[in-house]
């Protein structure tokens, strides 16, 4: 049956089609629609799966591998970075193996579009050495993930699916099975306690040396399911192309459009590789080049003299593969001698392309984070402050200069311990949300405390995973689980405030903050309720519908209301007066007040309810 | 199969509903069983930032359009039709929303100042996008869809707000008649 598929909505179905009832994870771009299509699919067919976020990576991965222990058939997703998190239990995962098939999906973001690192997570494949599939599109994406929970199942280790960005969120044509015959297997967990309970070293070291086994075994699968097909069709002449996931797609279109002749070679599993296999035709060829992203993963495995990539410096070494940098790896080892097709061109040649203001992406319109880092920044000032933050929405706060360090989930605890033992004359004013907190923020609090950091935590909860799409946190499921008592568990009072957009009240909130800082001997914690604009379910119990306009009169374009608030509707027109685009504005009625110095935002009475 | 090579980049800002777009025209696509491969901007580009999505319909392997390889840009705001300017080839066309300081293009343009439309309320701003496809298929001479094969996608992909985008489909369409680029 042909469907038309995101591919991280053909990744859900292969799930389902591969019997997986087990799905666990947590949210992170690109590979966060992935769990969410497997829920809507669960309730669409009604079907008996496990689909839940857990609290982070590490517990989503254990959770899954647990239930693959017990027989069943479960997949992990995440985002790369998240794999760092989930690491732990990964590596050692990797020596116990599992009954059941899992399938560990790690989504990598070649070119930093929403992640903090490049990281290649088949290098973690490797680290860890399991099998990894890479996918070119969509249509790959569906058949790897069948593909990767029966070869998990066959070999009793996790195998991973490693889809970039432009696999998740490519949409394609795809076929896929017609009907759904769900038949997830029977979970029954069988005590083996020298295998699931192996302790170091009587029963890891067999299982180290079985995994190195394991490894030359599935090279030799690799070569003879996937590889050796692949090289049978060469002729082994000048140029050899070989290419794992989107490398092979834009491979492919390049040579095209060159009009080149080129062996390519479709890795499907770019780790374990059988390099002695492979070599025997490599060595037939002029020069051989890899392509591949973001790292050199193939490269490393099947280096020889006449291989080129990313460590000859031949290839890009950063950002996304495109067909402008493989016509280039193509000049320089001499196979491409023609122009540069790729290269806009200018027509006629005296029309330049005006330059435009580029559009960062910003705090939505009505969002309760704008007014809590402008109450911030205006409690605290800058100079005799530090603001380390964290991962989500709120790092848009950076335009308000509101925020100072971002690291990792949950690293603007620690970090506020640090510099407030670094740097004691400043106060240290940490904020993350509620997603953030539970997924990482806890044991640096509890460090904190029984160490007196002193510092400030404000946890923004807006009882979603806002930044990813909006996805379940723990305390929106199950109220019982409240961040104030939490924070209270671990042995600090939690101050309270619930989000207001009346400004001043955020402001006589920081003040008494400020004030209970100044007695503390330890960490200032505090929760701020508050919601995501874009959150159906709640948001509109918040809008009061009060659009506002600019009283130009008044306006002396001062520049308050674009550095320090910076509400998206707010831009200078013709006039040099400051006017707010109707389309964007929220109706949230926050700006009414305190934003503007001369009183210019006044309410739109042509507006409303 | 139809032997058909077509490269469009729809580009605006987050809200516009650029990927809307972006699956009307995969299914309609689908329904004539032409292939189809495109990308979209999900995660930080929700938040207002500029967004750029890739379709390519036909025989392709990377849902990514280089430079100087579109044939069509849709731009549903001027800012973002001008960033996106790089990826046309010389013959390529271009349908906007216009703007007073919109200049000259050295592309076959159309253009009709959609926000003011939208302004004065002569249809609803969420529509913006749909409208914009309006001016494409009344503009666009070798687009690879007929107003028909619109019409059946959007009414396939959600049919309770089917019967508005259609009529602000019809809208657009008859806003910039006699008008072809």
């Amino acid at each position: 049956m042909k469907q038309t598929l995101m591919g991280n909505d053909a990744i859900a179905w292969g799930l389902i089609h591969a019997n997986v009832d087990m799905v666990s994870g947590y949210p992170g771009t690109p590979s966060s629609e992935i769990l969410t299509v497997v829920q809507k699919i669960k309730k669409q067919l009604d079907l008996p799966t496990y689909a839940q976020w857990g609290t982070n990576e590490k517990v989503g991965f254990e959770v899954a591998y647990a239930g693959a222990i017990a027989g069943k058939r479960t997949c992990a997703t995440m985002k790369q970075v998240g794999l760092n998190v989930a690491s732990d239990a990964l590596m050692s995962a990797s020596y116990i193996g599992n009954l059941g098939g899992m399938l560990l999906v790690a989504a990598d973001d070649p070119g930093f579009h929403s992640s903090q690192t490049e990281q290649d997570s088949r290098f973690f494949a490797k680290y860890a050495r399991i099998p990894v599939l890479d996918p070119a599109t969509p249509q790959d994406a569906y058949d790897f993930v069948k593909l990767g929970v029966e070869i998990s199942e066959e070999f009793q280790i996790p195998v991973m699916l490693r889809p970039v960005m432009r696999v998740c969120h490519a949409r394609e044509i795809i076929e896929m099975d017609a009907e759904t015959h769900y038949k997830p297997n029977k979970g029954e967990f069988k005590r083996d306690i020298p295998r699931w309970g192996a302790v170091p070293r009587k029963d890891r070291f067999p299982q180290g040396k079985e995994q190195l086994q394991r490894v030359e075994t599935l090279k030799e699968y690799n070569w003879n399911t996937f590889l050796q097909p692949e090289f049978k069709k060469c002729s082994g002449d000048k140029l050899l192309i070989i290419a794992s996931g989107t490398g092979y797609g834009f491979a492919k279109e390049t040579l095209n459009d060159l009009q080149l002749e080129a062996d390519l070679v479709k890795v499907v599993m770019p780790y374990p590789l059988p390099n002695e296999e492979i070599k025997q035709y490599t060595q037939k060829y002029e020069k051989v080049l890899v392509l591949e992203e973001p790292m050199p993963c193939i490269e490393e495995q099947i280096s020889q003299p006449n291989v080129y990539g990313k460590n000859t410096n031949t290839t890009h070494q950063i950002d996304e593969i495109s067909k402008t940098s493989i016509l280039l790896a193509l000049k320089k080892i001499g196979m491409y001698n023609g122009a540069n097709i790729y290269e806009a061109p200018k027509i006629p040649d005296t029309f330049e392309i005006p330059k435009v203001a580029p559009r960062p992406p910003a705090l939505c319109p009505g969002c309760p984070h704008r007014d809590v880092y402008y109450a911030i920044t205006k409690v605290f000032r800058p100079k005799k402050s530090i603001y380390p933050s964290d991962i989500g929405c709120y790092t848009l706060a950076l335009a308000q200069n509101a925020i100072d360090t971002i690291l990792c989930m949950g690293a603007s605890v620690s970090m506020a311990s640090g510099f407030s033992i670094a740097d004691p004359d400043k106060t240290v004013v940490a904020t993350l949300g509620d997603s953030t907190f539970f997924h990482s923020g806890i044991p640096p609090l509890i460090n904190a405390v029984y160490q007196n950091h002193k510092f400030i935590l404000i946890i923004l909860d807006n009882s979603t995973t806002a930044m990813t799409g909006r996805q379940t946190t723990p305390e929106r499921e199950h109220t019982e689980v409240d961040i104030k008592k939490v924070v209270q568990g671990c042995g600090v009072e939690c101050h309270e405030y619930h989000y207001s957009n009346d400004l001043n009240q955020s402001i006589d909130f920081m003040k008494s903050l400020q004030e209970a800082y100044k007695s503390a001997t330890g960490p200032v914690v505090a929760v701020v309720r508050e919601f995501c604009i874009l959150d159906g379910e709640r948001a509109p119990d918040f809008i009061p519908h009060d659009y506002a306009v600019v009283d130009e009169e008044k306006c002396i374009a001062c520049d308050a209301c674009t550095t320090k608030y910076k509400c998206p509707p707010m831009e200078y027109n013709d006039n040099g007066k400051i006017e707010i685009d109707p389309f964007l504005c929220a109706g949230c009625g926050a700006c009414l007040d305190v934003v503007c110095p001369t009183d210019a935002f006044i309410k739109d009475e042509s507006r409303g309810q | 199969m139809e032997n058909i090579k077509y490269q469009s980049v729809i580009a605006g800002f987050g809200g516009q509903g650029v990927v809307f777009l972006v699956k009307v025209l995969a299914i309609c696509a689908g329904n004539r069983n032409i292939p189809f491969l495109g990308t979209e901007n999900h995660g930080m580009s929700q938040r207002g930032g500029a967004v750029s999505c890739h379709i390519k319909i036909g025989d392709f392997t990377n849902p990514v359009i280089d430079k100087n390889q579109a044939d069509l840009l849709i731009g549903l705001e001027y800012r973002e039709t001008i960033r996106n300017l790089d990826f046309l080839k010389k013959e390529a066309q271009v349908v906007t929303n216009d703007d007073p300081k919109m200049p000259e293009l050295p592309f076959a343009t159309a253009k009709i100042d959609a926000f003011t439309k939208a302004k004065n309320k002569e249809f609803p701003i969420q529509g913006l996008n749909v409208y914009m496809l309006g001016i494409t298929l009344a503009t666009v001479k070798n687009f690879p869809f007929s107003l028909e094969e619109v019409k059946e996608a959007i009414t396939q992909m959600n049919a309770k707000v089917a019967e508005q985008n259609i009529a602000i489909l019809d809208q657009a369409i008859n806003d910039i008649k006699g008008e072809s680029v």
